[in-house]
C-alpha cells in the first residue's frame, strides 16, 4: 500500500522538460520594391522619372542581416522592355544614388559606389536597411515627339553574393 | 477617429512589403542521385505581390551562362509563400559556376513606368576571406 501510494504520488507529478529556441543569424539580403517608378512626359520628346519631369523616381531597398557579404548592383534601363514602334533611336541616361539608410555608417555608400556602364554597385559593408532611387530618362531622337501609347522599361536591381 | 484610421492606413502602407528573399548566400554544394552531377539547395520567399513567377540561372564570374538542371526553370512562387527548390550542374561545370541567382519576371503594364526586376545572387565558390 506504502508502494503504491509512493508510486501514485510521482505519477501526479507534473512532467518538465526543457525546451531549447534555436536561432540562426546568416548572411542574407532581400530585396524590397518601396516605389516603382513613373514617367514624366514634360515635353514631347522626353520621358523622365525625375519629379521636377513629372515622373516618379523608383525607389528600392536592400536589407542585409550581415555585414560585408553583399553588394547592390543596380542597373538602370537602357530600351524599353515595352514600347510603340519607335522608327529612330532613342538616348537614354540614368543614374543610382543612395537616398535613405537605417545606420550612420552606410553615409559613405554614394561616394563608395562605382559605376559602369549602365550599373552602379555599392559595396553593403554595414548590416541594415538601404533604401536607392534610379532616375531614368530617355530622349527620342532629335527632339522628336514619342509616338503615343505606353512606356515601359525595367530597372534591375541585383543583391550579389560577394 | 479618423485621424487614428489614417495613421492606422499609413502604418500598412508604409510597412507593407514587397520582397524578394533567397538563401542562403553561400550554398553548399552536395552530391545528387546523379553521377557526375552535384546539386545545391536553395530556398525562395516571394512576398512581392506583383510577382508571381521567378527565372533560376547560373554564371561564371563573367556572368556568362552556364547549363544547369532544375525541376522548373522558372518557378511560381505565390505571394507570401516559400518554395524551396535545388539546382544540378555537372561536376566538371564547378570550376567555373560561381553564382546562382533568381530574378523575378516582371508582367506587361498598362501605364508608362519604370518596372523592378529584383535579383538575388548566391555564390558557390564559398565564403569571401
Amino acid at each position: 500500500m506504502k508502494y503504491s501510494l509512493a508510486i501514485l504520488s510521482l505519477c501526479a507529478l507534473p512532467a518538465y522538460a526543457d525546451v531549447d529556441i534555436t536561432g540562426n543569424v546568416e548572411a542574407k539580403c532581400v530585396i524590397q520594391t518601396t516605389k516603382s517608378g513613373v514617367y514624366g512626359n514634360p515635353i514631347a520628346s522626353k520621358l523622365s522619372t525625375t519629379p521636377a519631369d513629372g515622373g516618379v523616381l523608383p525607389v528600392i531597398r536592400f536589407d542585409v542581416a550581415l555585414a560585408n557579404y553583399y553588394t547592390a548592383n543596380i542597373t538602370h534601363p537602357t530600351s524599353f522592355s515595352s514600347s510603340p514602334a519607335l522608327s529612330d533611336t532613342v538616348a537614354w541616361t540614368g543614374s543610382t544614388s543612395v537616398t535613405q539608410t537605417s545606420d550612420a555608417g552606410m553615409s559613405g555608400y554614394d561616394a563608395a559606389k562605382v559605376v559602369y556602364d549602365n550599373t552602379t554597385v555599392f559595396d553593403l559593408t554595414v548590416a541594415g536597411s538601404t533604401w536607392f532611387s534610379t532616375a531614368s530618362s530617355a530622349t527620342y531622337a532629335a527632339s522628336k515627339p514619342f509616338v503615343g501609347g505606353v512606356y515601359t522599361a525595367i530597372v534591375q536591381a541585383s543583391c550579389v553574393a560577394k | 477617429m479618423l485621424q487614428n484610421k489614417l495613421i492606422i492606413f499609413f502604418l500598412v502602407w508604409a510597412f507593407s512589403t514587397h520582397a524578394h528573399e533567397m538563401t542562403p548566400a553561400y550554398p553548399i554544394v552536395k552530391p545528387s542521385h546523379v553521377t557526375g552531377v552535384v546539386k545545391v539547395d536553395l530556398s525562395l520567399f516571394n512576398s512581392r505581390e506583383e510577382i508571381k513567377y521567378y527565372e533560376i540561372g547560373l554564371f561564371d564570374l563573367n556572368w556568362d551562362s552556364i547549363p544547369f538542371s532544375a525541376t522548373y526553370r522558372i518557378i511560381k512562387v505565390a505571394y507570401q509563400t516559400r518554395k524551396n527548390f535545388s539546382v544540378y550542374i555537372r561536376k566538371s561545370d564547378m570550376d567555373e559556376a560561381t553564382y546562382v541567382c533568381t530574378t523575378s519576371k516582371v508582367k506587361k503594364q498598362l501605364e508608362s513606368k519604370t518596372l523592378v526586376s529584383s535579383r538575388i545572387c548566391s555564390r558557390l565558390d564559398g565564403m569571401p576571406a
